[in-house]
């Protein structure tokens, strides 16, 4: 009896001291990274083996915006990821890399990364991880070795220590560069849009009449591809275009299957309003072209999407009202506090 | 000096014993002692040594070409006791270069005593470590490690399992100005996400070794393959460069795995006592 009370006692000295830390230390824990927000679904990202911590995120900020990523140290990721146009490039259908040489596919937005499962236009490539690579190499963007890259950070005084910091010693190596680069992809989450605030009954979540009809009309004309809080199902599809410039066939190139040709992955809309122009070779300027093409032009090529052929009729019927209500939709998704955030910004 | 003598004796005799006894131990089959086994790709054209640059080997089409890299990676290795049993080494990857003499001798560790008569392996990189996470990408596996002589599909996720570059007066000069070529084979049967799967192009040879690699205390066996890069036109399938000299997607890439999973065998095997 006597040394069970001693034990409770410890244990209600021990537990009483933890909650007067928490209590009266709140400013003590460090800034947490990475949020999902409530009306978001669980990230598909596994976070439990790379979660961004402070000194990861800052050695990623650096790296993703540092020309040494290129061959000769004029495109960093930044260049075509620009944080202000929810990191994806401006003004350019294609890709601008290193000499002037141009891709042939538009840039893609970089946000909500941990709830993606496929990469790029085609998905060729399974994991955030892997992804900076395929830009790093690519002979007309940033043309570089990957193996170079990790010999020049060894050369630079500032890195040693930003990788000791992020990761104990201060080794500087493939894994380790990868994982610092997904560290801050990962914290770059636009959830804070006027929709969302609507959706979640927060200050400022007011939508108009007219942002509400259209709302009701993507829900019924465009959900069925740009579905859930993150408006895409990730699902790779045919969506008429007509097929032009680089004949590009999309999924195809990477599955090398019949039925994925001219499938490409359905972008999320979120900051739509910011990331034209659009589709995967940039071809529409503006989100009245691209519902325009959806009501009009669809084209009856290899693989079109069964939502797009319904009815004994080509695309969505879409008048030009409900265009109107649901471009003045879209634009309640652009998160200006993600597209100013200043902790993203070149350090 | 009697003393002495029997001293001697005695020494002598103990010493003798003891060297026999050791001698017994080092050699017979204890699976608690261990010894390394290593394995020596010695590539070749034919009958030829494979030497970089030298221009004209010459495949069963009668082309005439000459080799500027050969590069493949090894994994999944086992050996077969002749009892049966199988002794596998799991998580290690090797790449096998011909550019780089030390990366043609594998070294396989902690190998239980036995007579090993079979010999399995995979060509490239299996399916699991495939999609692996990145931290666990070291060595052989690092993709940011191979420099100019890339062994890795960066535009769709994936280790190049062979590739074996170099030119030939074969190649039509309106397809390439160099008449280079280049056969890249990778594929590993990927779907992530639920999505289709690609074709599969991982391959396991089965090798007999005749000459058995008998691992004791005293015996670190080095096997030793012949590599015939010859195969890798002139297996199951013809390949002209005329007509394949460009490679870089899983699905053409079929007929030469199916071709290079029969160019490698057991020449000899050295069962030297250390």
């Amino acid at each position: 009896m006597n040394r069970f009370s001693n034990r409770l006692c410890f244990l209600l000295v021990v537990s009483g001291w933890l909650v007067g830390c928490q209590a009266t230390e709140p400013d003590a824990q460090p800034e947490v990274l990475f949020v999902k927000p409530t009306n978001f679904p669980e990230p598909v990202y596994a976070l439990d083996q790379n979660r961004p911590t402070d000194a990861g995120f800052k050695l990623g900020r650096a790296l993703f915006y540092d020309g040494m990523l290129s061959r000769d140290g004029s495109i960093s990721c930044a260049e075509c990821h620009n944080q202000a146009y929810a990191f994806t490039h401006h003004q350019h259908d294609v890709s601008h890399g290193i000499d002037n040489q141009v891709g042939t596919r538009n840039s893609m937005p970089i946000q909500n990364l941990a709830w993606a499962s496929d990469f790029f236009w085609d998905g060729g490539v399974h994991s955030l991880d892997l992804a900076p690579i395929a830009p790093i190499e690519n002979p007309v963007e940033m043309d570089e070795k990957s193996t170079n890259v990790i010999t020049k950070l060894r050369q630079i005084t500032k890195y040693p220590p930003m990788f000791k910091a992020a990761f104990g010693t201060d080794e500087i190596n493939g894994p380790r560069f990868l994982q610092a680069l997904s560290q801050f992809m990962l914290t770059l989450v636009s959830g804070n849009s006027r929709y969302d605030k609507w959706v979640r009954k927060e200050p400022g979540g007011t939508l108009t009449d007219d942002e509400l009809a259209g709302l009701t009309a993507f829900r019924a004309k465009c959900s069925g591809c740009h579905t859930g809080e993150l408006f895409t199902d990730n699902s790779f599809r045919n969506n008429g275009l007509f097929i032009q410039g680089s004949k590009d066939e999309g999924r195809a190139h990477v599955t090398e299957l019949a039925q994925d040709r001219y499938k490409f992955k359905v972008p999320s809309l979120r900051n739509v309003e910011k990331t034209l122009p659009y589709m995967h070779d940039g071809r529409f300027y503006s989100l009245d072209a691209v519902l325009t093409h959806y009501a009009e032009n669809v084209q009856k090529t290899e693989n079109l999407d069964p939502l797009l052929q319904q009815n004994g009729r080509l695309g969505i019927q879409l008048t030009d009202n409900d265009k109107r209500q649901i471009i003045a939709f879209l634009k309640t998704l652009t998160d200006d506090q993600f597209l100013r955030d200043p902790r993203f910004v070149e350090p | 000096m009697r003393i002495h003598f029997s001293t001697i004796l005695s020494v002598l005799i103990a010493s003798f014993t003891f060297v026999a006894c050791h001698k017994e131990a080092d050699d017979a089959i204890d699976p608690n002692t261990k010894n390394s086994v290593s394995i020596q790709f010695e590539n070749r054209v034919g009958d030829q040594k494979l030497v970089l640059g030298t221009p004209a080997y010459k495949n069963a089409a009668g082309e005439p070409f000459g080799i500027t890299a050969l590069n493949y990676f090894v994994s999944n290795i086992a050996l077969k006791n002749e009892d049966g049993t199988v002794q596998k080494f799991p998580n290690q990857y090797f790449l096998v270069r011909q550019a780089d003499a030390a990366s043609q001798i594998i070294t396989l560790k902690d190998v239980p005593s036995g007579n090993y008569s079979e010999m399995t392996f995979t060509i490239g990189v299996d399916s699991t470590k495939s999609v692996s996470p990145v931290a666990e990408r070291v060595g052989a596996l690092d993709v940011t490690s191979y420099g100019n002589d890339g062994m890795y599909w960066s535009w769709n996720s994936g280790y190049i399992f062979l590739k074996l570059e170099g030119t030939s007066t074969a190649v039509p000069k309106t397809t390439n100005a160099n008449q280079a070529f280049a056969l890249h084979v990778g594929g590993y049967g990927g779907g992530w996400n639920g999505a289709a799967k690609t074709v599969n192009n991982l391959r396991t040879v089965t090798l007999p070794i005749t000459t058995k690699a008998t691992v004791r205390g005293n015996i670190a066996p080095e096997i030793h393959l012949f590599v015939d890069a010859l195969k890798i036109f002139d297996g199951p399938n013809k390949i002209s460069l005329a007509t394949t000299n460009s490679v870089h997607s899983p699905t053409v890439a079929t007929p030469i795995a199916d071709n290079y999973k029969t160019m490698f065998q057991v020449d000899h095997v050295h069962n030297d006592k250390q």
